[in-house]
């Protein structure tokens, strides 16, 4: 019993010490972002690792990956965060927003906002023969041409592909990434 | 033993989502890490609740115990095909396979023949025998696909789960039914150990929100070897079939029933086959008032019938069967009291009914045995300051055998940063005696030389844990825990005065360990992540003065003071995935007879490649075991029967899911 107690004390220290040390170390994060979106801003970083982008979808070989937002931007600093410090096959990674479709020069992810629900049509038509990668949130955004949707189901988020609309974009998308989605075709 | 909190917690979405956190459930909002997000594959953020991911980034990230999570990515890829195996992936368990169907497994030591300090849980379902309080893990089975994770925590839980929490908790946690539709087809075969397998599941909707599946599989096990290469005659077979509905149709409650039936075969290598069979029916309700207030009801029901032959002096089998229905009510209530205090309490009631029919050496007396227990917790969670977190609470039970037992304790999280966290636990933990203890007999024997010891008292633990968990940048993560463990009254063997036989159980043992676990996991590259661990374990469990022990306190603890791990993935080009797993097991010193036997240390490596043609369908080559012909992981040499070999083995896997 008397040999517990000493241990006892002495663990109490070695805690009391750590916490001493470990105590300047507080920090905390300044832009609050819903978790839905900085899981979501995840997800489309990692898109950029599991799709592969012909050549001339980039303006030349020097040029950044993009990733847009097109519409209201619901990110926050969640995708500055998720690409910070990262490379694509050793392009640098920017994060452009664009209140318009046809603001759109050169991007290879485009996430399209929820704001923009009642253009879909539009969108999709504006970026026909162009090699990016369509992802929303929007419903039935997937049988619509969208690439990926993102379905909430029981508070998680699930991938829905369109893989026949990603390949007619010249997009290649990893097993990876397909093996754990639902796969859908476009409506009519 | 009431021991379903984690699971419970699962279904409470909103309040707890991941369950691995309920117990230990940050009360604070926290700021989410984008980096600790990115270190996950695409299935586990899909896996993430969202509602709750603000507080904790992944399912364990923020919980203040030495906790590891197995993934079913991790699973697949390791080509585990068995929840033995699964369970390596596990750096704070040691996981020792005995023959083709029998496992030693433990956690900070105590992995003896009759190991009975792990408490292990499928889908809330307590799976231990009160036999002798361990695990038959011959016949814990799951459609491994379907499995969503299994979370295994070293050190004691007893606050929340109650006796036999001493060492550790395993909970294999199911997927629900919603993330299992559509149909799913396995199979496969190699040799020498797994020799065919296939498995079956269909998934679909009942009603709007309401979804089920139901599935089964079968496997048939080769033999292992003896030392010097001979067959062992020890293959075995496994039958098991189930289902599970989930309703979500009524806002702020989830509804789910499962069950599942199983049957096996077993031929012992000592002589004679032996099966076993059951089955189990599961019942809970969750209830969400608020994201701060909710409620859970479970109720199951489990039968198992064991078949055993056990061998005599001549070397004839004699059977011994084991009836066991088990009933078991569990409720669960937490809410937030104020800004500062979260509150757990919970209720909770046990039957069993055995029924041990008798073989001419081995009995239990009496045959049949009913036994209740009673419990309940509660826990209060206090936010001392921010990001520092102060959590109190204790278990009160009621057994047959030792009347009221309490296993309090104190757990401290410190919040350091972001991605940083400091915890702190005093706990203490018993085990209660179970029939071997109290009830074994030899009965047809003129001179019994065993006997049980109706006065056995629980083994009594008071354990001081430090632990500290960081992320290192984007791509590196460790944890490391320490432990020191004080234990009493554990068991001995000892003798009758005078007459030297019946030998049997008393608590005349006591000592400490003490060690760490060490892990730590490196994204090398965009497509190759390594896992590290390592463990240390120094036991020091002497007799008591004025005690005996026949085996000279040796017999507790077949364990290896050190285990290394090395594991690797790859994602080749052409949708190959490459997975080798190394691990060094050092010595472990066995008794045999009084006299200290060893198991030599042995390095292994299991390797796994995997072939995706197309999404969803598998092909996948697995060796187990590659380093050597044959190696020993548990026992004594010399015995009845001789301890067994684990043989190099290969095999094949295709599957399909649609």
């Amino acid at each position: 019993m008397r040999q517990s107690s000493n241990t006892f004390c002495g663990f109490v220290l070695v805690i009391a010490t750590l916490i001493s040390l470990a105590a300047s170390g507080l920090a905390n994060s300044a832009v609050e972002t819903s978790p839905e979106y900085q899981v979501k801003a995840v997800f489309l970083f990692n898109f950029a690792q599991f799709v592969e982008w012909p050549p001339q979808s980039f303006e030349d070989a020097a040029a950044p990956f993009v990733i847009g937002v097109l519409g209201t931007d619901p990110f926050g600093s969640a995708l500055e965060g998720a690409v910070r410090g990262e490379s694509i096959n050793g392009r640098s990674i920017i994060i452009e927003r664009y209140r318009s479709v046809t603001e759109i020069r050169h991007c290879q992810i485009l996430f399209i906002s929820r704001s923009e629900a009642a253009h879909t049509g539009e969108i999709g038509a504006a970026l026909a023969g162009h090699s990016i990668l369509t992802v929303s949130d929007i419903d039935d955004a997937a049988q619509r041409g969208v690439m990926i949707r993102f379905v909430a189901e029981n508070n998680r988020i699930r991938l829905r592909i369109n893989a026949d609309a990603a390949k007619a974009a010249g997009l290649s998308i990893s097993s990876k990434l397909l093996r754990p989605a639902e796969l859908v075709t476009s409506a009519g | 033993m009431e021991s379903r909190r984690w699971i419970v917690c699962l279904l409470l979405v909103s309040s707890c989502g991941l369950n691995s956190r309920h117990a230990f459930c940050a009360a604070e909002s926290e700021s989410l890490s984008i980096g600790a997000l990115k270190q996950l594959s695409i299935e586990e953020l899909m896996n993430l609740d969202v509602t709750s991911v603000s507080k904790q980034p992944e399912p364990y990230g923020r919980a203040p115990a030495a906790i590891q999570v197995i993934t079913q990515d991790q699973i697949r890829r390791s080509g585990a095909s068995s929840i033995p195996e699964a369970l390596r992936l596990a750096d704070n368990l040691d996981v020792a396979q005995v023959n083709s169907h029998d496992w030693a497994i433990s956690a900070r030591g105590f992995n003896s023949a009759l190991g009975n300090k792990l408490l292990v849980m499928i889908d809330g379902r307590t799976v231990y025998s009160p036999l002798f309080s361990g695990v038959f893990w011959n016949v814990q089975d799951y459609l491994l696909e379907d499995i969503d994770r299994i979370e295994v925590i070293s050190g004691p839980g007893g606050t929340l789960w109650g006796a036999n929490a001493v060492n550790g908790v395993i909970n294999i946690s199911s997927k629900g039914a919603k993330d299992t539709q559509g149909l799913y087809l396995e199979t496969g075969g190699g040799e020498p150990e797994l020799k065919s397998f296939a498995g079956v599941r269909y998934g679909g909707m009942l009603a709007p929100d309401v979804f089920f599946r139901a599935y089964g599989k079968y496997f048939d096990r080769g033999n292992e070897v003896y030392a010097a290469g001979n067959n062992a005659s020890d293959s075995w077979n496994m039958r098991q079939g189930g289902f599970r509905i989930d309703s979500y149709g009524s806002p702020g409650n989830v509804f789910t029933v499962q069950g599942d039936l199983y049957g096996s075969d077993v031929n012992i290598a000592a002589g004679g086959t032996g099966n076993a069979a059951g089955g189990n029916l599961l019942g809970r309700w969750s209830h969400v008032i608020s994201a701060d207030v909710n409620t859970s009801l479970q109720v199951y029901y489990d039968r198992t019938r064991l078949v055993d032959p056990i061998s005599n002096q001549f070397g004839t089998a004699e059977i011994l069967t084991d009836d066991l229905d088990t009933y078991d009510l569990d409720f669960q209530h937490h809410i937030r009291l104020n800004e500062r205090n979260r509150i757990a309490w919970g209720l909770g009631y046990r039957f069993t009914h055995d029924v041990v029919e008798q073989a001419q050496n081995l009995a239990f007396l009496p045959p049949t045995l009913n036994r209740h227990l009673y419990s309940g917790f509660v826990q209060d969670e206090v936010m001392l300051v921010k990001n520092l977190l102060f959590t109190l609470g204790t278990k009160l039970e009621h057994n047959d055998y030792t009347g009221f037992e309490w296993e309090p304790s104190v757990r401290l999280q410190w919040n350091v940063a972001a991605d940083q966290m400091l915890w702190s636990a005093v706990s203490r933990a018993v085990r209660t005696p179970s029939r071997i203890d109290s009830d074994i007999r030899e009965p047809d024997s003129s001179t019994p030389t065993l006997g049980g010891n109706s006065g056995f008292r629980s083994e009594t633990l008071i354990a001081y844990e430090l632990g500290y968990r960081a992320r290192l940048g984007s791509k590196a993560s460790a944890s490391l825990s320490t432990f020191y463990n004080d234990y009493d009254r554990v068991r001995s063997l000892t003798f009758t005065p005078g007459t030297i036989v019946p030998l049997y159980f008393a608590n005349d043992l006591a000592g400490d360990t003490y060690g760490l676990e060490l892990s730590a996991d490196y994204q090398l590259a965009e497509r190759w992540r390594l896992h590290g661990g390592y463990d240390l374990l120094k036991e020091n469990i002497r007799v008591k003065p004025g005690g005996f022990d026949f085996s000279n306190a040796l017999n507790e603890t077949q364990d290896p003071q050190q285990q290394f791990f090395l594991r690797s993935s790859v994602d080749l080009p052409r949708n190959l995935e490459l997975d080798g797993a190394l691990r060094w097991v050092d010595k472990l010193i066995a008794n045999n007879n009084g006299l200290p036997a060893t198991v030599p240390s042995y390095f292994e490596l299991d390797v796994h490649l995997g072939w995706h043609p197309i999404p969803k369908l598998e092909l996948a080559i697995v060796g187990q075991n590659l380093l050597h012909d044959h190696h020993p992981e548990y026992g004594i040499p010399i015995g009845i029967p001789d301890r067994e070999e684990i043989q190099r083995s290969v095999y094949g896997k295709i599957s399909y899911g649609w």
